[in-house]
C-alpha cells in the first residue's frame, strides 16, 4: 500500500495531470462570480443547480474541500519528486574525485576517441585550448605515463530545478498560512469619523482592531477629461482617543500599521452639509446668506416666516444640485415647499412670500473605503517568488559541463580519448567539439 | 508626424517583410533572405521610435506615461515583442518560415490595432491603479512571454503540419519541435516573472499578492498548461503531435487572458 502510493506521488504523470486538472477547474471560479452573497446565487440558479454548486462550494471554489485537496496532492507530489532527485543532484554538485575513474570514457553522453602523430607538447598546448573554450581550465594529472585533464563549470545549475521545486511549496505554504492567519476586508469611514471594525470579505463576518482608525480628511482630483486622477486618504489610528500614528494612503501607496495593511480602495459620498442659501428680499433688496443643515429650522430675517430644508438632490431634473425648501408662515395653514437651484438659471430662482431663494453652495462629505489586510504568510511568498526565479536563472543561463581527456601511447601513435557531459544544448557541444579536434588531428 | 501614422507605416512594413521572407523561401534565395532581415530591422527601429514618441508626446501633454497602458499600447507593443524575440532567436533557430510567421503576426496584431473601429488610440492619463512603478516591469515580461508563445504556436502548428501532411518546404519535425520547447520555456520563465510583478503590484494596490481575479485566474491557467508542457516534455519524454496539442491549447490560453478576461468576463484588471 505504502510502496503504492509512493509509486503515484513520485510519478511526473500524477503532476501533469494535476496541472491540467487544476487548470480546467479554475475555469469554472472564472465564469461563476465568486464570493457573493448566497441570495444572488440563489436567485440565479434553480434550486437543483444550486444545491448542487453549493455541495462543491463553487461560489468560493478556490478555498473549498476539493480545491485545497487538489493542492495538497500536488504538495505532496512535488515533496516526493524533489526528495528522488536529491541523492542525484549531491551526487553530480558534489567536488569530483581528484583519481580518475577511467569508465567515463566509455560510460559518457559524449564520447570520442582518435589518434594523433603529432608531438606530446602540441596535443597537449591543443587539449587545453579546446577545454579552456568548452568548459574551462584544466587540471592536469600523470599516472601511469597517462596524461588526464578535466574540466568542470556550472556545477550549481543542477540546483535550479530543486529551488522552483522547493519554492513552489514556500508559495503554498504562505498562501495556507495566510487563509489561516490572515484576514482581508474593508472598512468604509465617513471623514471626520472613525471605526474599527472590518467587514471581511465572502461573507465572513466582521473583524474588530484593538484600535480606531479616523479618517481626517479624502480628496478625490480629476483630470480634465473626469478621469479620476488621484484619490487620497489621511489616517490616524487612535487608541484610548488618543494619536498613535497617522498616514496618507493613496492607490499603490498603502500604509502599514502593526503589520496591518491600508490601502485606498474607493470612496463616496456620505452626505451633504453646510447649505448657503441665500435669500434677497424682493422689496428691500437685501440679500442675507442662510446657513443651513438638514430639517432644522431658521427665522427668514425681515420676516416672521421660518425656513428649513428637507431633501437634497445631487440632479433635479437635469438642472443641477437642488435642495428642496420649506417655508413656513404663522397663519398659514400650509407649508410652501419648493425646489431651490444654484445660480445661473433664471428659473432656479424661487420666488415665494416676498423672497427669492438661490442654493448657493454645500459641503459634500465623503466616506473612504479602505481595503485592510493581514497576511503573515506574505514573506514566506516573497522568499519562494525570488527563488524560483534564481532557480529560472541557474538551469536556464547556465549549464553544467564537464570533459575528461586522456592522452595515451607513445611517441608517433598518441591516442587521445575524449569524454563529457553536458546538462543541455549537447547538440552544439557536440558540434564545437567536433570542429575544434581537429586542430588535433590535421596535419 | 504623430505616433499612430508612423505605427501605420511599421503596419505596412511587417506585412512587406512577411511577404519577402515568403519569397525568399519560394525562391530558395538566401540574398532575398537579407533583404527581409533588413526590413524586418527597419520596421523594428521605426516602431521603436514610435513607441518613443508617444512616451515623449505623453511628458508634453502633461500627463506623462510609459506607453503600455491601454488596449491600443498593449497591441503595439505586443507586436513588438514578436518581431524583438524573433531577432533574437533568429541566428540559433535560423528558418525563413519563422520570419513569415512573425512578421505576419505583428502585421496581423498592428492592422487589428489601427484599423478595427474598437481600439481607441488616444493618449489617455493615467487613472490612479495604474499609477505604479511595477506598471512597466510587469508589462513587458507579460508581454515577452505572450510572443514567446505566439511564436510556439506558429512553430507547433507547423509540426502538426508537417507530421500529419509532410510537406517538403517545412523544416524537420524534431527541428520544430525543439523551437517549440526553447520558446516555452523562455515564455513559462517571462510568464512567471509576470505573474510575480503582478502579483506585488497587487499586494501594494489591494493589500493582497493573489485574489483570484479572473485575470489572475487566468494568467495561472496559462502557466499550468505550460508548466504541464514542460513536465511532459522533460520527464516524460513527449514529443510531436501531444506537444504541439498542449502548446496549441496553452495559446489559446494566453489569448483568453489577454483578451477574453475583458471581453467576457468581469473583474478588476478592465484595463487590460
Amino acid at each position: 500500500m505504502i510502496k503504492k502510493l509512493h509509486k503515484l506521488f513520485s510519478s511526473v504523470k500524477l503532476t501533469i495531470f494535476l496541472f491540467l486538472f487544476l487548470a480546467v477547474t479554475s475555469i469554472m471560479g472564472t465564469i461563476i462570480q465568486q464570493g457573493l452573497p448566497m441570495e444572488r446565487y440563489k436567485s440565479l440558479y434553480s434550486p437543483s443547480v444550486f444545491s448542487a454548486l453549493k455541495f462543491f462550494n463553487i461560489f468560493d471554489m478556490y478555498h473549498s474541500w476539493w480545491f485545497t485537496t487538489l493542492l495538497t496532492l500536488l504538495s505532496i507530489n512535488i515533496i516526493v519528486c524533489t526528495f528522488k532527485q536529491v541523492p542525484r543532484i549531491i551526487r553530480l554538485i558534489s567536488p569530483e574525485k581528484k583519481e580518475i575513474d577511467d569508465t567515463v570514457f566509455k560510460s559518457s553522453q559524449i564520447r570520442k576517441t582518435f589518434q594523433s602523430q603529432k608531438k606530446l607538447s602540441d596535443i597537449e598546448r591543443h587539449a587545453e585550448i579546446i577545454i579552456k573554450s568548452l568548459v574551462g581550465t584544466p587540471v592536469k594529472t600523470v599516472k601511469n605515463d597517462t596524461i588526464y585533464f578535466l574540466a568542470e563549470r556550472g556545477r550549481y545549475s543542477r540546483l535550479g530545478m530543486i529551488f522552483v521545486h522547493i519554492s513552489i511549496l514556500l508559495i503554498l505554504a504562505g498562501g495556507l498560512i495566510g487563509t489561516i492567519l490572515g484576514f482581508h476586508g474593508q472598512m468604509n469611514i465617513v471623514e471626520g469619523e472613525k471605526s474599527d471594525t472590518v467587514t471581511l470579505f465572502g461573507g465572513e463576518g466582521a473583524k474588530k482592531l484593538d484600535f480606531d482608525v479616523r479618517c481626517d480628511d479624502f480628496t478625490v482630483e480629476f483630470y480634465e477629461t473626469g478621469m479620476p486622477k488621484e484619490y487620497k486618504t489621511d489616517l490616524t489610528i487612535m487608541n484610548d482617543g488618543k494619536k498613535v500614528d497617522s498616514g496618507t494612503i493613496r492607490v499603490n501607496h498603502p500604509f502599514i500599521y502593526k503589520g496591518l495593511k491600508f490601502c485606498q480602495a474607493t470612496y463616496g459620498i456620505a452626505g451633504v452639509s453646510d447649505f448657503k442659501v441665500v435669500t434677497k428680499n424682493n422689496g428691500t433688496g437685501d440679500e442675507t446668506v442662510l446657513k443651513l443643515n438638514m430639517m432644522k429650522k431658521v427665522s427668514l430675517p425681515g420676516s416672521n416666516a421660518s425656513f428649513a430644508i428637507a431633501r437634497f438632490v445631487t440632479d433635479h431634473g437635469g438642472m443641477g444640485p437642488a435642495v428642496l425648501g420649506v417655508l413656513l408662515e404663522p397663519g398659514k395653514a400650509q407649508h410652501d415647499i419648493f425646489w431651490i437651484f444654484q445660480n445661473g438659471h433664471n428659473i432656479n430662482q424661487q420666488q415665494k412670500s416676498g423672497f427669492t431663494f438661490t442654493l448657493d453652495s454645500f459641503s459634500r462629505l465623503y466616506y473612504t473605503g479602505i481595503q485592510v489586510s493581514k497576511d503573515p504568510g506574505v514573506p514566506l511568498v516573497w522568499i519562494g517568488f525570488c527563488l524560483i526565479m534564481m532557480g529560472f536563472i541557474l538551469s536556464l543561463f547556465f549549464t553544467h559541463k564537464r570533459i575528461w581527456m586522456k592522452i595515451s601511447g607513445s611517441q608517433d601513435k598518441y591516442e587521445i580519448s575524449i569524454a563529457a557531459s553536458v546538462s543541455k544544448n549537447r547538440k552544439t557541444f557536440e558540434e564545437k567539439l567536433e570542429g575544434l579536434t581537429g586542430k588535433i588531428t590535421v596535419e | 508626424m504623430n505616433d499612430t501614422f508612423l505605427i501605420s507605416i511599421v503596419t505596412f512594413t511587417y506585412f512587406l517583410a512577411a511577404f519577402v521572407f515568403l519569397i525568399s523561401i519560394v525562391f530558395n534565395k538566401k540574398s532575398v533572405d537579407k533583404w527581409a532581415l533588413i526590413i524586418t530591422i527597419a520596421g523594428l527601429i521605426l516602431q521603436t521610435s514610435a513607441i518613443i514618441m508617444r512616451w515623449i508626446h505623453s511628458y508634453q501633454l502633461g500627463i506623462g506615461h510609459a506607453p503600455l497602458s491601454n488596449f491600443y499600447e498593449s497591441l503595439v507593443f505586443f507586436s513588438w515583442s514578436i518581431i524583438f524575440v524573433y531577432l533574437i532567436i533568429r541566428k540559433r533557430y535560423w528558418n525563413n518560415l519563422f520570419g513569415v510567421l512573425s512578421a505576419f503576426f505583428a502585421f496581423l496584431i498592428l492592422a487589428y490595432a489601427s484599423l478595427s473601429g474598437n481600439v481607441n488610440c488616444a493618449i489617455q492619463p493615467l487613472i490612479p491603479a495604474l499609477q505604479s512603478n511595477w506598471l512597466i516591469s510587469h508589462v513587458i515580461s507579460s508581454f515577452l512571454a505572450y510572443a514567446c508563445f505566439t511564436i510556439a504556436f506558429g512553430t507547433s502548428v507547423l509540426c502538426l503540419l508537417k507530421i500529419k501532411m509532410k510537406p517538403n518546404m517545412l523544416p524537420d519535425a524534431p527541428f520544430l519541435d525543439e523551437v517549440t520547447y526553447k520558446m516555452i520555456s523562455i515564455g513559462f520563465v517571462l510568464l512567471t516573472l509576470g505573474i510575480i510583478t503582478g502579483a506585488a503590484w497587487a499586494d501594494r494596490a489591494w493589500g493582497r499578492y493573489w485574489g483570484w481575479d479572473p485575470k489572475e485566474t487566468w494568467s495561472l491557467i496559462t502557466w499550468l498548461i505550460y508548466g504541464a508542457f514542460l513536465h511532459a516534455r522533460l520527464a516524460r519524454g513527449w514529443r510531436g503531435v501531444k506537444m504541439s496539442l498542449v502548446s496549441i491549447i496553452g495559446f489559446i490560453a494566453v489569448i483568453f487572458t489577454y483578451l477574453g478576461v475583458n471581453y467576457v468576463l468581469a473583474g478588476l484588471h478592465s484595463y487590460l
